[in-house]
């Protein structure tokens, strides 16, 4: 599940891939069933910024009415500026911006909640663990969802804006981390509990990516970027400003596209495509 | 940069514009300060406010202009913030792109680029506040509340002006929204706050500079703070007005004249609740003087005309909704070509030149015409076909009229229907008449009775009244 802003939400049902399309301008959202290639259209409440699927249930966050709304069940009503949506284990954690608060909701209804630090740029969940990403301060705050209290942080680049997990999180392994920085014009990789300086002095060397690591020191992301995801052994990034779509490695980058918007692509679990109908990455061929 | 952004907040949406309209004067002053300041910021503002003076002034293509020119600024900045990895510049740039584009009704990329802007600068209430108004301008009412109520929530409350800025944001929002009773109790404290000692320094500042312009995109504290406090006292005097306080409201409004005794907004609504007509015309008067082509005036002095048919008088732009009122559709496009040779770009006045030409068929009075039937064919005398005009010479009218002048056997002038006649010169009857009569005729063309459209009529019998 990616939220991609006014926009994209994507998620597999246990039947079918299902493709949601949020429009927070006019608040509607467009479900598409991948097999069947319908479509349905539903009105939503204020602003739709994100959606998920819990099973076969879909939830759709509208921030400016300060609901989760259980498509077909209940309006749940969160905190002011819920700006984020993410799930682990059936749960919904639900991340209101201006605010600092996280909330848990199961079963439709509220569970938990607690005060987490404001104005975080992204939420994601893996395992347990959310990581919220502050641009400000050059910071990931990982929440642990079992106590809803923070447990950690690492300092990263200048202007972190965007998180994708990118592996690891074993017994034997710590997550990795990849991050867009668009001030540093870098993808950084770090592990969840440790700063940057810390994995490059212990040898983490892949700790950046964008950098042209083995020619000259311009970045491979002239703009920078600043979305990021990470689909099986594919890697994406985004630059907003420009428009461009980039697949990438550890090594290098291409470009997949150039000026389109968020709306002209979505992933799946393959890799990603254009609107047009392009497939335009896949998971075939392995780097 | 921020108190620049501050004021930006105040800007409305064009459909929805009830603030003063610059004069010529303070247009020229804008440009000169485009002219003469290179930053990104006092270009931007200078384009922006330039463009929400031509809105105001119905001048729309000429703000769409000057809202191309802020996108264009705002993208360039964006782009080279962006190079330049400053991501707090970018943030800014992003925001007043999104804004502009707003102002060129382009809202998808508006709303686009706003999101885009809160990923780095969601603990910024200027953000947040520039959100509220794109959505302002969309008609978003309640996405521009739930942006205005974050700009409150995340501001510094130390900073007064700041958030007496937002408060007044957020009042706006819900009066579009329709939740008058939360932006009431808004206005309020935005108003007195702004009205109290803790501005001490501001009302000084303000007086001492003379400061009285009001701008959409004000720079500096005293320029935020002299709009501010206009625009909320405006807005909670309408909001009062609406509910029928007359005397508050009318308190409110005299309170945005002592701030600026030509804010037009102010003088329209002070003319509509004025106790006697010579009280109104002369606060009609006034607003015009300050601005002849606001739209509010300009439907509200309609609706007087309609109701006072007697109305004469005033600005040319007065004259010409008499004319329009009046149905003397010659003269109004005499008055309104007169005004459009000077102001070639407003549309207002185009506008009302269409009008006056919306004759489009012609035809021929009856035999006992009505002042509707006379009223047409005086509009539109010269769009008679040669036929028609054979036909017409050919046709006697008869009418009741009221002559000019004392009762007698010589008369010269009058009005059929409250039509003003004339003949070619005084005519003499036989007998002693009454100036009201009955007389039959036949219409030789149009001429001129004073300053108005008058029939050129060629009298055949005349008869006392019955």
């Amino acid at each position: 599940m990616k939220r991609i802003l006014l926009l994209l939400a994507i998620a597999l049902t246990a039947r079918a891939e299902k493709i949601v399309t949020l429009d927070a301008l006019n608040d509607t959202a467009e479900i598409f069933d991948t097999k069947t290639k319908t479509a349905t259209r539903i009105a939503t409440k204020a602003t739709p910024v994100a959606s998920a699927f819990v099973g076969n249930e879909l939830y759709i966050l509208a921030r400016d009415a300060r609901v989760l709304q259980h498509i077909g069940g209940a309006n749940i009503a969160v905190a002011q500026d819920p700006a984020f949506l993410g799930q682990s284990e059936g749960k919904l954690y639900v991340y209101s911006r201006s605010l600092g608060m996280l909330e848990e909701i199961a079963h439709d209804r509220v569970t938990r909640r607690a005060s987490i630090p404001r104005f975080a740029s992204d939420l994601e969940i893996a395992g347990t663990s959310a990581y919220l990403v502050y641009p400000r301060e050059g910071r990931i705050r990982i929440v642990d969802l079992k106590t809803m209290g923070v447990r950690g942080e690492v300092t990263v680049g200048a202007v972190p804006v965007d998180l994708a997990v990118a592996g690891g999180g074993t017994a034997l392994t710590a997550r990795i981390l990849a991050v867009a920085d668009p001030s540093a014009k870098r993808v950084w990789l770090t592990e969840e509990t440790q700063s940057t300086a810390k994995a490059v002095a212990r040898g983490f060397l892949r700790g950046f990516l964008g950098l042209g690591l083995f020619g000259n020191r311009s970045s491979q992301f002239p703009t920078g970027v600043d979305r990021v995801w990470i689909r099986g052994k594919r890697w994406f990034a985004y630059d907003t400003s420009s428009g461009t779509l980039y697949s990438f490695t550890r090594k290098k980058s291409s470009v997949l596209a150039r000026n389109v918007t968020l709306n002209d692509f979505y992933f799946t679990d393959e890799g990603v495509t254009l609107r047009s109908g392009t497939s335009v990455a896949q998971t075939t061929s392995d780097e | 940069m921020k108190r620049f952004a501050l004021a930006l907040l105040l800007a409305l949406p064009a459909v929805a514009q009830t603030t003063r309209i610059a004069s010529d004067f303070e247009l020229a002053q804008m440009q000169k300060q485009l002219e003469s300041s290179r930053s990104f910021e006092a270009q931007l503002s200078g384009r922006l406010n330039l463009g929400d003076v031509r809105t105001a002034r119905n001048e729309l293509s000429l703000a769409r202009i000057e809202y191309q020119k802020a996108l264009e600024l705002s993208e360039k900045e964006r782009r080279a913030a962006r190079l330049d990895s400053h991501l707090t510049r970018y943030a800014v740039a992003t925001s007043y792109a999104a804004l502009a584009r707003a102002k060129l009704h382009r809202p998808a990329e508006a709303m686009q680029l706003l999101e885009e802007a809160l990923r780095y600068a969601s603990d910024d209430p200027e953000t947040w506040n520039l959100y509220a108004s794109a959505m302002r301008i969309l008609g978003k009412s309640q996405k521009a509340v739930s942006a205005a109520r974050n700009a409150v929530a995340v501001v510094d409350p130390a900073k007064k002006l700041d958030l007496a800025i937002y408060q007044h944001a957020l009042a706006t929002s819900l009066l579009e929204a329709g939740d008058e009773r939360e932006a009431e109790t808004l206005l309020v404290t935005v108003t007195e706050s702004l009205r109290s000692k803790e501005f001490e320094r501001l009302q000084r500042d303000a007086a001492e500079q003379e400061a009285f312009e009001i701008y959409s995109s004000a720079r500096g504290d005293v320029a935020a703070y002299v709009s501010l406090l206009n625009r909320a006292q405006l807005r909670l005097a309408s909001l009062y007005e609406s509910r029928n306080d007359l005397a508050k409201a009318r308190k409110q409004y005299e309170r945005v004249l002592a701030g600026r005794s030509d804010d037009v907004m102010a003088l329209t609504a002070l003319a509509r609740l004025a106790p006697n007509d010579a009280e109104r015309e002369r606060l009609y008067a006034d607003a015009f003087a300050a601005n002849p082509f606001s739209l509010p005036l300009i439907r509200e002095y309609r609706r007087y005309v309609r109701e006072h048919p007697r109305t004469t008088g005033g600005t040319a732009m007065q004259r010409a909704l008499q004319q329009l009122e009046h149905g003397e559709m010659r003269a109004a496009r005499e008055t309104l070509d007169a005004l459009l040779a000077t102001f070639p770009q407003n549309e207002t006045l185009r506008k009302l030149r269409i009008e006056a030409e919306s004759v489009t068929t012609i035809a021929l009075p009856s035999a006992t015409p009505t002042a509707t039937e006379l009223r047409v064919l005086l509009d539109a005398f010269e769009r008679l076909t040669p036929e028609q005009r054979v036909t017409l010479d050919e046709t006697g009218f008869t009418s009741e009229v009221q002559f000019d002048g004392e009762p007698g056997s010589t008369f010269e002038s009058g009005t059929i229907e409250m039509i003003p006649f004339r003949f070619a010169q005084p005519a003499q009857f036989n007998g002693t008449f009454e100036t009201r009569a009955r007389l039959t005729y036949r219409i030789l063309g149009v001429t001129r009775a004073g300053d108005r459209d008058a029939l050129l009529v060629e009298p055949l019998r005349l008869e006392p009244n019955r």
